[in-house]
């Protein structure tokens, strides 16, 4: 190299990125230990320092069993799972259909299905509420379940849309000529073929769903009821009133703990399928 | 069976459910929306009284919503240009600039795209927390006596205290995309650069800038859509709008007209709002952001 950057310029760089590195990771490092502290800790400690010994690791079970994290845990799985795998099955169908088919009108409904993208959930939510309302689905994780596999299919046929297209023709045609329909085409060849974009997107939605808040919150009242993240939103609230905070900190790492998982396993993944969805 | 026919089949089988779903639970509602805007309703009566544009009119005669409007437009700018700056920084860095541990920072910076609003939004409400938050605690360290400013429960500062946070929680995933887009420029240009004796902060202005420009471009527009349509999330789990509306954007105000006041027609009114001012403002930046896109042959 001719022109290395400078020395100091490298230095001052480094030294940002830590700052920032730093800032990124140290709440998850502090939500730990912060789980191992009782009250007088954070009354008259240091945020920053060290939990005391003995480590209080009963707050985990605490907040599982006391505050029913295990039963929030439980409904964020089941919803999360269902609605990730029919917003999976809905828009791969559909994105198939778009990348391969010409029809009167297909411009027009693709168009439909990426001007939706741009929509703000929140026009909805009222109507939403009364619609589910109709058909008895508020309160229920079905009703949850049914809302955030509608929101996803945008998404899903944009990125799979996508997809299909980048995927060559010449095995569908070679099948075709064998005499294979369309349904068997799709279904053996295609979808095999798919399989790294359609984790991609299961991926993405898992995500997005597991974290899901504000529907959550508008359309579920029932305490038996609450995913993770109205759990903790109403939680937090009591349990900062009643001063237990190690508890509360403890169930903020029981939410995160699946997903930083996820992220160790699938970053590439999270990461191309969530930029995807922003390049319209 | 004709083949035709087997077409005809497949295409309908795979699109109809689909499209069933997409429509009742996304278009449908969404149209609804528009619709309740122009009624009178409480939600719960059998009730609707049409009154046409009223809700509109009494929305541009609402303090309230022009504040939340200046609110709005304080976060999506100072989210613009924090955001930018800084993930543009960081990406050269890890990029141009060669930087040691280039994999490590780029997998710990998106670590908060992945964490639950909720979850952040309790972590921020600590580090501000008055009596045992992070920010006092270290802010006592150089005052001579003990600092306990409501970070949150002052209108000063309340508006500020959401800010970071968004920053904090958005950088992530705008730097990956820079990342990637200036990883995609090819080695022979800034070669070519180094040979005429072309310094790094001019490679960055005439090489590195120009051929990401498209990229900034998205992520700007995205960082303006994000912003006016679901900051409100950040609001409600921080402050709920408050103290004395402070901190009130439209959608903290939708969420309370609607599901705590329940003023439906008014709130579906506002959402016709948001979706408006979100449409414009985006529509206006697009033009304003247009500059040749520079591509390399």
């Amino acid at each position: 190299m001719l022109n290395q950057p400078s020395r100091a310029l490298k230095a001052v760089a480094f030294l940002i990125l830590s700052v920032w590195a730093a800032a990124v990771l140290y709440p998850l490092l502090w939500t730990f230990l912060s789980a191992l502290k009782d009250n007088p800790q954070f009354l008259t400690n240091k945020p920053w320092a060290l939990p005391e010994t003995p480590l209080l690791w009963k707050h985990f079970t605490y907040v599982w069993q006391t505050y029913n994290f295990g039963s929030y845990f439980m409904n964020s799985v089941l919803v999360t799972v269902v609605s990730s795998i029919a917003a999976i099955v809905l828009s791969a169908s559909t994105a198939y259909v778009f990348s391969r088919f010409e029809f009167r009108g297909s411009r027009l409904l693709y168009v439909a299905y990426l001007s939706a993208m741009m929509i703000p959930l929140i026009l909805g939510l009222i109507p939403l509420f009364f619609l589910l309302d109709d058909f008895g689905l508020i309160n229920k994780l079905g009703g949850l379940a049914i809302v955030y596999t509608a929101w996803a299919i945008p998404f899903g046929v944009f990125v799979l849309g996508g997809f299909f297209k980048s995927l060559p023709k010449e095995l569908e045609e070679a099948a075709y000529i064998d005499g294979a329909g369309y349904f068997r085409t799709f279904f053996q060849i295609m979808l095999p073929m798919a399989k790294s974009g359609l984790v991609t997107v299961t991926i993405v939605n898992a995500l997005n769903n597991w974290n899901e808040y504000i529907m959550g919150t508008v359309f579920i009242n029932d305490p038996t009821q609450y995913t993770l993240p109205v759990g903790i939103a109403i939680m937090q609230a009591e349990m900062q009133y009643r001063t237990e905070w190690g508890p509360l900190f403890a169930g903020l790492l029981i939410s995160m703990a699946p997903v930083l998982l996820m992220y160790m396993f699938f970053q590439r993944q999270i990461v191309s399928g969530l930029t995807a969805g922003a390049i319209k | 069976m004709s083949r035709q026919l087997q077409r005809k089949l497949f295409i309908a089988a795979f699109l109809v459910p689909t499209f069933l779903f997409f429509s009742v639970f996304v278009l449908y509602p969404v149209a609804k929306g528009a619709h309740i805007s122009l009624f009178d309703w409480s939600g719960s009566s059998e009730h609707m009284t049409y009154v046409g544009l009223d809700n509109f009119k009494e929305i541009v005669r609402d303090p309230i919503v022009w504040k939340a409007i200046g609110n709005d437009y304080f976060l999506v700018l100072g989210k613009t240009i924090g955001i930018v700056l800084l993930a543009t920084f960081f990406a050269v860095a890890v990029t141009r600039l060669r930087i040691r541990g280039a994999s490590f920072f780029r997998i710990a910076f998106f670590i908060p795209n992945i964490i639950s609003i909720v979850v952040i939004g309790v972590l921020w409400r600590f580090v501000y927390n008055p009596s045992i938050g992070f920010l006092n605690s270290f802010l006592s360290l150089f005052a001579a006596e003990p600092v306990n400013r409501p970070w949150l429960g002052e209108e000063g500062t309340a508006l500020w205290s959401i800010l970071w946070p968004s920053i904090w929680a958005g950088i992530g995933f705008y730097f990956l995309l820079l990342v990637a887009a200036i990883m995609g420029i090819p080695a022979s240009l800034y070669e070519a650069a180094e040979i005429d004796g072309a310094k790094q902060g001019r490679q960055f202005w005439t090489i590195t800038l120009p051929l990401v420009w498209e990229q900034v471009k998205v992520s700007v527009l995205h960082i303006v859509m994000t912003t006016l349509n679901g900051s409100f999330v950040m609001v409600l789990l921080m402050t709920e709008g408050g103290p004395d509306n402070s901190t009130q954007v439209l959608g903290s105000y939708l969420y309370q007209m609607g599901f705590r006041q329940f003023h439906m027609g008014y709130a579906a009114a506002l959402g016709v709002v948001i979706l408006i001012v979100s449409l414009l403002t985006t529509l206006v930046l697009q033009r304003l952001l247009r500059r040749d896109t520079v591509e390399y042959s």
